[in-house]
């Protein structure tokens, strides 16, 4: 089968290429942000902190040329959805860098205060829980693949079950004013980590949609029940 | 073929049924099952030679001037046999006007292209009003209210197509039926009759092929997308792909030949 907008399909093929060069450096993020925590090293925070103006960078670069595609293609069909999910996914892969951001001045405030291993242990199993979400909904976003999408929800439940328990870590803490305010400071490395997993979320329901061409959230039951 | 069902039968003002037309042997569309809703904008769109023209021609028996031309189907207007031999095609040309892609106004003044249609069906009513009203709704009285008198021909390629217009809903039809009608037009003059058209489509059931997609998804509310299909000895047929809501055909078609279609892949 000839293509007869071959010109505009290879600069959508690119556009789409550079978005998964974004998640794949904002999944290299979350390790290395969350490795500042646990390793108590601002330097690397300020390295990762570094690397978020890249992914700004970036995104106003898509930004522009997908507005310069939208205006001079004008697509349609299976084009103006890809074009859809991929402003969606631009946008949430650069909240991604941010809260990336947000662990790493984390990691930066607290540096030199006492710590609690299990706390450290936890944040640690939410970031290996969160990374490979991200990986796996660009990865069904390549492929539009619609069953590894619908896995994403089921991913995403144990790290809020573990944002949940933060609270309970951080009373336990006790009265120690130094350590209290770490852990307080941890809290919201977890809650940023939640947040990372939700935008993972986000990104497979932009997969579905590409795929089916029907835009839902996912509610409790996705991933278990059956897909359009 | 897929027809979605959105909606019940409730204001369907043709319906087509196994429709097949041919010129003498040779098939020019094979059986269509069309439905067009009232005071809706139907726009057919396809390649050349996939039969939208032609289906198009039916709607208002067209057709019966060409030679050897024959329809084989149904074609109902209103819930009646448009093909019945009672029915009178001239009563079905007053009701179902038509547009061209080229304006063609008669070489006399703009009153009387307006006034032409009324006066040879003998309608009641003021001929004055009946044109001034007319080329009010085509959005043409205010450039041409103080020179009805000039001729048609001295007006613009747009102001003529609006013209034309007019004098198509000067009879009182209840559908227009619009052949490219801004295929020859300017960009500014295009966007005034897809304008025009939203607003016809208040008082008129509007169906129009059309050759720019952009067009179908900037004025339609349903779009059917009509192909070619060749068979043996390379004869070619067109056929009725998909009909389903404009933003449906353009956001998500259900069928792949569609989706091919308007992402350029058509092959």
């Amino acid at each position: 089968m000839s293509d007869r907008r071959s010109h505009f399909h290879r600069e959508l093929a690119e556009l789409e290429a550079e978005l998964m060069g974004v998640a794949e450096r904002a999944e290299r993020m979350i390790g290395e942000a969350v490795r500042a925590v646990v390793e108590d090293t601002p330097a690397l925070a300020d390295a990762v902190i570094a690397q978020d103006d890249e992914i700004d960078r970036i995104y106003l670069a898509i930004h522009d040329r997908w507005l310069e595609l939208m205006a001079r293609q004008q697509p349609m069909g299976s084009d103006l959805r890809l074009m859809s999910a991929i402003l969606v996914l631009n946008a949430t892969l650069e909240r991604m860098g941010d809260q990336c951001v947000n662990i790493s001045k984390m990691a930066k405030v607290v540096h030199g205060l006492p710590r609690s291993q299990q706390i450290l242990t936890e944040l640690q199993e939410m970031a290996d829980l969160v990374r490979p979400m991200v990986r796996t909904a660009m990865d069904a976003f390549v492929r539009r693949d619609v069953p590894t999408a619908l896995t994403l929800p089921e991913m995403d439940e144990p790290v809020d079950r573990l944002n949940r328990q933060m609270y309970r870590r951080v009373v336990e803490c006790g009265p120690r004013k130094e350590q209290l305010e770490w852990a307080t400071r941890m809290m919201m490395v977890a809650r940023a980590l939640e947040r990372i997993g939700d935008q993972a979320v986000d990104v497979a329901e932009q997969v579905v949609f590409l795929a089916t061409g029907e835009f839902r959230e996912f509610g409790d039951t996705a991933g278990t029940g059956e897909h359009g | 073929m897929k027809t979605a069902d959105h909606t019940s039968d409730q204001g369907v003002i043709f319906e087509t049924k196994a429709l097949n037309v041919f010129y003498g042997e040779f098939r020019a569309v094979r059986d269509i099952d069309l439905q067009v809703r009232a005071n809706e904008i139907t726009a057919l769109i396809g390649p050349s030679g996939c039969g939208k023209s032609t289906v198009l021609r039916t709607l208002n028996r067209m057709n019966d001037l060409i030679p050897n031309a024959r329809v084989e189907g149904v074609v109902r207007y209103n819930g009646e046999d448009l093909y019945d031999p009672d029915v009178d095609p001239v009563e079905v040309r007053r009701r179902i006007g038509m547009v061209f892609q080229k304006p063609n106004p008669f070489p006399k003044t703009i009153y009387e292209n307006v006034a032409f249609g009324p006066r040879i069906a003998r309608l009641d009513g003021d001929l004055d009003v009946i044109v001034e009203e007319s080329l009010r709704k085509a959005a043409l009285w205010d450039e041409v209210k103080d020179k009805l008198h000039e001729p048609a021909l001295a007006l613009s390629g747009g102001q003529q197509q609006r013209l034309c217009i007019a004098r198509a809903i000067a009879t009182s039809p209840d559908v227009v039926l619009m052949d490219e009608p801004a295929s020859a037009l300017d960009p500014i003059a295009t966007l005034r009759i897809e304008e025009l058209m939203l607003e016809l489509k208040q008082d008129y059931t509007i169906v129009v092929v059309t050759h720019n997609m952009q067009q179908a998804a900037r004025v339609s509310d349903r779009t059917a997308f009509f192909s070619v299909e060749v068979g043996d000895g390379g004869r070619r047929t067109g056929k009725l792909v998909e009909f389903d809501l404009t933003e449906r055909i353009f956001t998500s078609p259900s069928q792949k030949e569609t989706e091919d279609y308007i992402t350029g892949r058509f092959g």
